[in-house]
């Protein structure tokens, strides 16, 4: 549709002023929380009409890290989120090359069953998945948020989407010259699947840092908990203290937005193979 | 090829892991929704269909179920007519450095971790500080609305919240469909005089048919199981249940009224509602579509 720009530049201009009133309303609310996280909540109470602060302050920010074991949370959501990112990978990659060139009894069965594991919603599963972490010990741990999530149907289902599209051909040559099953994932497997591995890996990243839900149910005391549950906590204690409560929204908003910024096209890559296959 | 041991080396381990936290799990949730099932009692009965009986007759349920399900319609259909005039917008810019600025922008609300930003718009929504009530006082002189304590303002205040927080993805998705369909389709029916109207509706969306599909069902799907929203900006329901939904009224009756029976039959519910989506969308797809 890119055909005849001059002819309808005016048309594009004003596509391009509509399209920016949206995303003005798209930025707004962040701009909102990083002013407000700069004032002081007395500011914030008595002098609602003003939008930038009248004094810029750090007490929000100041408040976040020095009244609550933010680093802790930190740390907890970097350790869950990197590890299953690296499982799912792994487990995902393995598994859909298994599944894509390998004959073997029972395979379509089994693949039935890995794509019957990405229907059934959330909530059919949570009860009895918790009953399971509090039945081997692991109720407040973050091995309960890791070890259920090392297996990703959808991450299987995409791998083998992808393997699929690798000729045999290969695999059958590498066999002849005498390379074993693993090394053949290893070394012609794997780096035909890197955008598939790159989608993956944003996705799984994104859901499990973001994950709430889980661990609502799984994680019991501050220390343990991840940032998206620590903010619930963090915010109804210090629900009159509003400056702090936007500070510690932005503190977790803050880097996945940034990294969305630096692997713009990753992501959009991403959302479009996921969606599509 | 064929090598069964490597394939037993690696399935086993996979499958036991699927089974433990998947098979196990759904056969364990239909399961206990036959039961009078509370963790913390030794016993537990076996009381067949009565859980779904008494959901017949239990007044939150049945205003979460329509809460659910208003909020599902409306917020879907809003979704996918703004993400499709979004997204054909976009892609009629002829600079390639402004689609991908745009796509990027919508799609910032989408890495944000839901909760966080469902906290930033209980600030927004804030009757005496939040933005929202001050730009209507200064720009119309209406005096503040308490958004999140009326109960008949609860479900389009999320509603709001969750558009805004969720169009970055199917935005991407029809745009990468939208650049799928080859350009001669648009220039053939310029040369017969179409316009832009016509060209959406006779070009683009026919033929992104199968898109449309898979994603008005992936968005339902996903909309019927939100929860973080619910649980911050319509605390403990919402004046009157007017915020409750059905997920997180499974989330309080399990773990917190510790009814694990009866939120799993609950469960059951909300999982035959999201299966009668998918079997109508997989109906609609074997439609073929071709150019």
């Amino acid at each position: 549709m890119a055909s005849n720009s001059r002819k309808y530049y005016k048309l594009y201009v004003v596509i391009a002023v509509i399209l920016m009133v949206f995303a003005l309303l798209i930025i707004a609310p962040y701009i909102w929380m990083m002013l407000t996280s700069f004032k002081s909540t007395r500011e914030v109470l008595y002098n609602p009409g003003k939008v930038m602060p009248i004094k810029w302050t750090l007490s929000g920010y100041l408040t976040v890290l020095t009244k609550s074991p933010f680093f802790s949370w930190f740390k907890n959501s970097v350790i869950v989120s990197v590890t299953v990112t690296a499982a799912v990978i792994f487990t995902s990659t393995i598994t859909g090359y298994v599944f894509s060139k390998y004959r073997f009894k029972g395979k379509n069965f089994l693949f039935w069953l890995v794509l019957s594991t990405m229907m059934v919603p959330s909530q059919i599963t949570m009860i009895p998945r918790f009953l399971i972490i509090n039945q081997v010990g692991l109720y407040n741990s973050l091995q309960a948020l890791i070890i259920p999530a090392i297996v990703s149907g959808f991450g299987i289902y995409l791998c083998r989407q992808f393997c699929d599209e690798i000729p045999d051909s290969l695999c059958e040559a590498a066999k002849l010259d005498g390379a074993g099953d693993f090394r053949i994932y290893a070394s012609i497997i794997l780096p035909q699947l890197r955008p598939c591995i790159a989608a993956l890996a944003i996705f799984t990243f994104l859901d499990i840092w973001n994950d709430y839900l889980n661990p609502l149910i799984m994680l019991s005391t501050l220390k343990s908990m991840t940032l998206p549950l620590a903010l619930t906590y963090f915010s109804d204690a210090h629900s009159t203290d509003i400056s702090a409560v936007m500070a510690a929204s932005a503190l977790i908003m803050l880097p996945v937005t940034i990294l969305l910024l630096c692997f713009q096209k990753q992501f959009i890559k991403g959302v479009a193979i996921s969606g599509m296959k | 090829m064929k090598n069964n041991r490597f394939v037993y080396f690696v399935l086993l381990p996979i499958f036991l892991l699927l089974a433990v936290f998947f098979v196990l799990p759904i056969a364990g949730g239909l399961a206990i929704s036959f039961f009078d099932y509370n963790p913390l009692r030794a016993i537990n009965h076996f009381i067949g269909f009565e859980n779904f009986g008494k959901l017949m007759s239990d007044k939150i349920f049945l205003k979460s179920t329509t809460n659910t399900l208003v909020f599902v319609g409306i917020t879907v259909t809003l979704n996918i007519f703004i993400t499709l005039v979004l997204a054909q917008l976009i892609s009629m810019l002829p600079w390639p450095k402004f689609r991908s600025f745009f796509r990027v922008i919508f799609f910032m609300p989408c890495v944000a971790p839901l909760i966080a930003s469902s906290v930033v718009w209980g600030g927004l929504y804030a009757t005496k500080y939040g933005l929202i009530n001050n730009m209507l006082k200064t720009f119309f002189g209406i005096s503040p609305v308490n958004w999140l304590g009326t109960a008949s303002y609860v479900m389009p205040a999320i509603i709001i919240f969750t558009l805004w927080a969720d169009i970055g993805y199917n935005i991407i998705l029809f745009s990468a469909g939208m650049d799928g369909i080859p350009t001669d389709f648009y220039e053939a029916a310029e040369i017969d005089g179409a316009g832009m109207v016509k060209k959406f509706f006779y070009i683009t969306l026919p033929l992104l048919g199968r898109t449309v599909s898979f994603v008005v069902a992936m968005t339902i799907i996903s909309h019927f199981q939100m929860f973080a929203q619910f649980q911050v900006l319509a605390k403990l329901g919402g004046p009157e249940n007017s915020g409750n939904v059905l997920t997180y009224y499974i989330y309080k009756t399990a773990f917190q009224t510790k009814d694990m029976g009866y939120a799993s039959a609950i469960a059951v519910v909300l999982f035959v509602l999201i299966m009668i989506v998918t079997i109508i969308q997989q109906r609609l797809n074997r439609v073929e579509w071709g150019y």
